[in-house]
């Protein structure tokens, strides 16, 4: 990773984990998912407002590290006011870009690019992904679910 | 003669290798001498056989050192006999032993197994698995803020019901050392209730006499204690191995075998089915030879003052919390630093070459009982310095301004 995302990195995660996006235990939502990751403790809930189309808000609290909750801290804000069907996409987008596998390079915001810092510690993958993949398991189990006659 | 401590790390290729390693995570594994790495490469390169098979010479000197690992072990935490040893892959292993093939068919409901909740789960898992299949109850000596066991709970939790007591002689997160031979002593005034100790942060490191100490079962692992990994030990004093079922059945393990029946050898031999992992334990035998040419009552010293100096600097910084304040420890440092993930401390610290643990360390129990979700964690051992502890202070001065 060069300098530059090197930066980048810092700079992002640095900005999400003082002031995280949506940071706060909301009851009252209607919708309550676990992050868990059992190896390092890590334990978040997101707190989703959805219907069957679109998502109108996304919260989140709990404990991890500075990788793991600045990066919730960007799905929040990903996602919040997309459709199930794009949030699903995005969730991919992001979990391909950790994987350094192919992705649409339009889709790269720099908050997601700012993540290419976890290639070089591939110890941290898990600290990067524990909420995105957990939210994409939800959403598919969701629109499956939605889909059944 | 005792190694002296100043060249100690000339023995430990590593750090020839790898010149800027700070290595501060030698609770999770030591590194190894230069003469234990020898011994298994002259294993393989000029003496690899199978024991206790072959009637050529290469056979009978691998079976002869391998056995003579034995005394070796035995004299090392003062054993009366070779034969009370057995080899296993690990503490865990040894564990598992005693929890499936001597505990379980003792249990019976209303009975219960007594451990401290400072144990690592491997110390754990096997006694509470062995529990919920027998309707046993598991008991817990609590831990008090200080991270010292209460021995007072202790004496009120040993029963007449009570089948085994568990305990660590040293934690894994806080250093604490356990008062053995108080503990043992209770017990077996008690109700005469057998102990097992785990020795994995203490063989090798602190002074270890089962006699002395009266401990019914003691097990360890090689690679804690500058051996290679994939071996442990189980010791059994001699008036329960007759009641040690085997563990895994196979060749190695047997007196003779029919189709219906099979007679088994005797302790220690037949808990030893299979091939065993002969490298590993000609290797912890030279691990053996390499700790005896230290001064253990020095080098324990050396290790407690260096992790007193790193709490000293630690302080000094201001932003942290040590997890715990012991009676007795050794050169074990758990902390938090405020408002930074444990994680994110370690991550930090491993881009200036210091090795750290951050996490619940295989204890989730003790921490949950502390109210902390994860630690970073520090230990110490004998090829590590001032200049080392120097070096960890001023990466987490670095630390703090860079998140600050």
């Amino acid at each position: 990773v060069n300098a530059d995302l090197k930066a980048l990195y810092t700079k992002i995660v640095k900005a999400h984990n003082d002031a995280p996006h949506h940071f706060e235990k909301r009851d009252d939502s209607r919708y309550h998912i676990k992050a868990y990751n059992p190896i390092c403790g890590d334990r978040f809930e997101l707190y989703l407002n959805h219907n069957s189309q679109r998502i109108d808000q996304a919260h989140f609290y709990g404990f991890g590290c500075a990788i793991s909750k600045a990066s919730t801290s960007v799905l929040t804000k990903s996602i919040e006011g997309k459709t199930i069907e794009d949030a699903i996409t995005i969730c991919n987008n992001f979990l391909q870009f950790i994987n350094q596998e192919p992705v649409d390079r339009l889709t790269l915001t720099d908050e997601f690019r700012a993540f290419a810092g976890v290639h070089d510690f591939p110890e941290r993958y898990d600290c990067a992904t524990l909420s995105w993949v957990e939210l994409k398991m939800y959403l598919e189990r969701h629109t499956t679910q939605t889909e059944r006659p | 003669m005792a190694l002296s401590i100043d060249s100690i790390k000339s023995h430990f290729p590593i750090f020839i290798h790898r010149p800027e390693l700070v290595y501060l995570d030698n609770a999770a594994t030591s590194q190894k001498p230069r003469s234990v790495i020898q011994t298994i490469t002259d294993f393989y390169e000029k003496e690899n056989a199978n024991v206790h098979r072959g009637l050529y010479e290469l056979s009978a000197s691998a079976t002869q050192r391998y056995e003579g690992v034995r005394r070796k072990v035995s004299e090392l935490i003062g054993a009366a006999a070779p034969q009370s040893i057995t080899f296993t892959k690990g503490a865990t292993e040894s564990i598992n032993i005693i929890a499936r093939s001597f505990l379980k068919k003792k249990l019976k409901k209303g009975d219960n197994v007594v451990i401290s909740a400072m144990e690592h789960h491997a110390n754990l898992i096997p006694w509470q698995q062995v529990c919920s299949q027998c309707d046993a109850e598991l008991r817990v000596i609590p831990v008090n803020r200080d991270g010292d066991l209460s021995l007072g709970q202790a004496d009120l939790l040993l029963d007449k019901d009570t089948k085994l007591l568990a305990v660590t002689h040293i934690s894994n997160v806080l250093g604490t050392i356990n008062p053995i031979e108080e503990i043992i002593s209770l017990a077996h005034k008690k109700k005469n209730i057998p102990v097992l100790i785990d020795g994995a942060q203490s063989v090798g490191h602190i002074p270890m006499n089962v006699k002395e100490t009266d401990l019914d079962f003691l097990v360890f692992s090689a690679h804690k204690m500058f051996g290679p990994l994939g071996t442990g030990v189980l010791y059994c004093k001699e008036e329960f191995t007759l009641q040690i079922d085997p563990y895994s059945f196979g060749g190695g393990s047997i007196k003779n075998v029919d189709l219906e029946h099979t007679e088994f050898l005797d302790y220690p031999h037949h808990l030893e089915a299979g091939t065993p992992n002969i490298p590993g334990v000609i290797g912890l035998g030279a691990a053996i030879d390499f700790v005896n040419g230290l001064d253990l009552d020095e080098t324990a010293t050396y290790t407690k003052n260096l992790s007193i100096y790193f709490k000293e600097g630690l302080r000094s910084l201001g932003n942290i919390k040590v997890t715990g304040n012991p009676m007795n420890f050794n050169g074990i440092v758990s902390f938090e630093v405020e408002n930074i993930h444990p994680h994110d401390v370690a991550g930090f610290l491993a881009n200036e070459n210091i090795a750290v643990r951050a996490g619940h360390h295989c204890a989730q129990p003790l921490l949950e009982s502390m109210g902390i979700p994860a630690t970073v964690r520090v230990s110490f051992s004998i090829y590590n310095t001032k200049d080392d502890v120097d070096k960890a202070i001023a990466a987490l001065t670095g630390l703090k301004r860079f998140w600050s």
